[in-house]
């Protein structure tokens, strides 16, 4: 089932064109186009950051471009508001659209668009009840009371009602961004044929995916999305999946990753079969002293539970952690840090620093007790301690008393870094620890990893971004699904196959071999 | 951030906001000077530290430990009556003051666990939780009072070391005064200067950060919220002692003053944060206003009013001092 070759613009029910979109000072979008044919599932991929979302929103109506144009339908738009691309007939399928959990299945299908009886004020309930049980049995064979609460449905029933509710208005283009990625495997298959029937009645997909599997089960046609444009746009019929990953990959800035040669010590930290209910499962991996460690995955694939688990924020449901041959037990973030374990977390933020507390008064709060004499803090000790690390960690602050809201991204980083420094952890767990940063201070960033490593510390470091992995790490564990599924040796891996780890490609090609 | 301003006209008028507190309590203070003859004695002055200061500087230093945690507590006055009836009950039975003392202290500490138990163990909000607390309080003095009668001490079975409290004096200044002056610099101390102090701070801030910094978060806020009760729980003993009767539901007058001295102290801090110093100044303000008022013959219902114009400019200036120095 090729895509027709016909390239006739008369054929292309959306077609984004040089797409320029900035936020302050980062380049989102630098030129990208799309072109959507009616009647075929497209896919669009990229890694983290390539401008995937920024591009659906400005399809959605919810960013506007700084230049380029939209056509839907052969009909050049300048701004697009997100009733307007509806009333267009393009509807959104997205994960984090949250319907809200307290109202009703028919509530949330006819929100906004109520039926009335027919010259009165009132709902015309029996309608509502017939068309959407007319829609969920014709598609998804399933009988969803209308009085069911949207809070009482399982991710993939929401995603039904998602669907429905866009189906109530006879759509011409359905819009699924990452829609499986809260759905178990036969969940997602029913998607995949629910998605080609809609297809073979006409209406045109379009498919965003981290997946690289699902791309090449799924679609006719790819776009490829790097740094903000677009690289490819591909029939998938001849495309393997690793080929796309390849495409994806950026492979010019192989300088940014300062590395120091450490020789790994003894073992510091040692996880035997953990698990945590249905998020992950049979979890084995030592980290030994001196060495930076790297986990990634898609959302949802385990990783970052295991992190969330490892400093007492999550209860594991069966195995045990070992640190430095003792085998412990935290319930608790207070249970962990007195392990010497530390956390900086995503969500630099909300939990990570404290905005307007000082540079100081964050840089100490994890290690008050070492600043304590008879009960009193001594300030002048405190302070001592800060400036050290503030001096240590290049921190850029006008003054030790600043607080930490004045300070860029990056300086934000490094004081949630120093906190633990200052409490003189062991085991630190690097969560996406370069997201929001700008690139002179990632550098400094990953320089600093490299000094934990050094130090004989042992680091873990979640992250999306592949390049970044393999340039800080020794290792790299990926997680598919809730399970390790594969570790590299970093310095022996490329990029892409990692990426095919990630998307489950792999999968596909054991499945094909 | 005086050094922040390139123009110094700009300079001097953040350094006049940033003192607004300190320059509205020297204005407030001359005007009355001014107009009411009497205000400026000796025996004046001694009676607003002693009737109108004290009471309310031990409750809103209480109240300052629940805003800094970024709470509240309504129910400080709770705490009050609990210790006040405790400490009248145990006297009335024949105990020695000493224990009756501990009786009334240990009353006060027993709302406060009721409250750390709701926040803390539950995880009610503190403004929902103390709320209910004081409506459970309030039923509960009903019913231990058979209707809310007050608990009398017979005049002539006055053990003398009850009085002590309230009417004794400790090197000829005041007993009331010197127990204040004592929790004043007790409390500044354990704001500023410990550990749980930071931790209290920190958790008002952004609490998330303080459990993610492996800070046991929930023993740290049912801490704040039994010392709250604690100090209040002092205040309930001068009361009664310096009355030498129960009145239920009475702790509740204090409320209202103590959270406003609380936020008016704020704009003491550069970074409006709750502070002693600036609590204390707050309820000298306040003290000095209804004493003011009292004596230039202004009718005692514009009390209110003036305190509340109070609270508006001084958390005005102070508000926009802030917004002033995040943009410089």
């Amino acid at each position: 089932m090729a895509a027709p070759v016909n390239v006739d613009q008369e054929d292309e029910i959306v077609r984004l064109s040089g797409i320029v979109k900035r936020f302050g000072g980062a380049q989102a979008l630098s030129g990208a186009s799309l072109a959507v044919k009616r009647g075929t599932v497209h896919g669009l991929v990229g890694q983290n950051g390539a401008g995937k979302s920024t591009l659906i929103k400005l399809l959605a109506g919810l960013h506007q471009a700084d230049e380029g144009q939209i056509e839907i339908d052969g009909i050049a738009y300048g701004a697009l508001t997100p009733p307007q691309v509806e009333h267009l007939g393009i509807h959104f399928i997205h994960q984090d659209r949250l319907l809200v959990p307290t109202f009703t299945v028919g509530e949330a299908l006819f929100l906004g668009r109520e039926p009335r009886i027919a010259g009165t004020p009132f709902l015309d309930r029996k309608l509502m009840r017939q068309k959407s049980a007319e829609i969920l049995d014709r598609y998804f064979g399933l009988r969803l009371p209308n009085s069911a609460l949207i809070g009482d449905l399982t991710a993939a029933e929401k995603q039904i009602v998602q669907i429905t509710r866009a189906l109530l208005d006879g759509p011409k283009v359905l819009v699924f961004d990452e829609p499986t990625a809260a759905l178990v495997r036969r969940e997602a298959e029913l998607l995949f044929g629910l998605i080609r029937r809609l297809r073979d009645e006409g209406i045109t997909i379009h498919y965003i995916s981290h997946y690289l599997s699902e791309i090449v089960d799924l679609c006719d046609t790819v776009t490829v999305l790097r740094n903000g444009r677009d690289v490819a746009t591909l029939p998938v019929v001849g495309t393997s999946a690793k080929d796309i990953g390849t495409l994806m990959v950026n492979r010019d800035i192989a300088e940014l990753y300062p590395k120091p040669q450490v020789s790994l010590g003894e073992p510091l930290l040692q996880l035997d079969r953990l698990a945590l209910a249905d998020r992950y499962a049979d979890v084995s991996l030592t980290l030994h002293k001196g060495e930076v460690l790297g986990l990634t995955g898609l959302l949802g694939s385990g990783a970052k539970e295991l992190v969330r688990t490892l400093f007492g924020l999550e209860s594991p449901t069966a195995g045990t952690v070992t640190i430095h041959g003792e085998t412990v037990l935290c319930p608790n973030p207070a249970a962990a840090t007195a392990k010497r374990l530390a956390l900086v977390p995503e969500d630099r933020r909300r939990d990570g620093v404290a905005l307007d507390l000082s540079v100081t008064e964050n840089i100490t709060l994890a290690s008050l007790d070492r600043f304590s004499r008879a009960g009193l803090l001594d300030r002048a000790v405190e302070k001592r301690q800060a400036s050290a690390l503030i001096e240590r960690l290049q921190i850029k602050t006008d003054s030790a008393d600043a607080l930490v809201r004045t300070l860029s991204g990056g300086n934000q980083q490094k004081v949630a870094i120093a906190k633990w420094l200052s409490r003189q952890s062991e085991i630190y767990l690097l969560d996406e620890p370069s997201v929001g940063v700008d690139i002179a201070a990632k550098v400094e960033i990953y320089t600093l990893i490299g000094e934990l490593a050094e130090r004989g510390a042992g680091v873990i470091v979640l992250s999306s971004d592949i390049e970044e992995l393999l340039g800080i790490t020794d290792r790299v564990l990926v997680f598919f699904r809730g399970k390790i599924s594969r570790d590299f040796i970093s310095a022996e891996t490329r990029p892409e196959q990692i990426l095919a780890e990630v998307t489950g490609a792999n999968e596909t090609l054991r499945h094909a071999g | 951030m005086p050094a922040q301003s390139s123009h110094p006209v700009a300079a001097v008028l953040r350094g006049f906001a940033r003192y607004a507190l300190v320059a509205a309590f020297a204005g407030v203070f001359a005007i009355f000077a001014a107009i009411a003859p009497s205000f400026l004695s000796g025996a004046n002055l001694l009676s607003v530290l002693v009737n109108n200061f004290t009471l309310l500087a031990i409750v809103a230093i209480a109240m300052t430990f629940a805003v800094s945690a970024g709470g509240i507590d309504l129910s400080v006055g709770t705490a009050i009556d609990f210790s006040s009836f405790a400490f009248v009950s145990l006297v009335l039975a024949g105990q020695p003051v000493p224990l009756a003392i501990l009786g009334g202290l240990a009353g006060g500490i027993l709302v406060g666990l009721f409250n750390a138990l709701l926040i803390s163990g539950i995880g009610i909000s503190p403004f929902l939780a103390t709320l209910g607390t004081l409506f459970v309080g309030r039923s509960a003095q009903q019913l231990l009072t058979n209707g809310g009668n007050p608990v009398y001490l017979p005049p002539s079975g006055i053990p003398e070391a009850f009085r002590l409290l309230g009417h004794g004096t400790i090197a000829g200044v005041p007993a009331p005064l010197v127990i204040a002056f004592g929790i004043i610099v007790v409390a500044w101390l354990i704001l500023a200067r410990t550990r749980f102090g930071r931790v209290n701070l920190a958790t008002g801030i952004q609490a998330s950060v303080v459990r993610y910094s492996g800070l046991a978060l929930p023993r740290y806020t049912a801490a704040t919220y039994v010392l709250v009760s604690l100090i209040a729980a002092v205040a309930g003993l001068i009361v009664t002692s310096t009355v030498t009767v129960y009145i239920p539901s009475s702790g509740n007058a204090f409320l209202l003053n103590a959270i406003g001295a609380t936020f008016i102290g704020t704009t003491l801090d550069p970074n409006g944060r709750p502070n002693i110093p600036g609590t204390v100044l707050g309820v000298l303000l306040l003290s000095i206003v209804a004493n003011g008022l009292l004596l230039s013959g202004l009718n005692f219902y514009w009390q209110q009013v003036a305190t509340g114009l109070l609270i508006f400019t001084v958390l005005a200036i102070g508000f926009a001092n802030r917004k002033a120095g995040a943009r410089a």
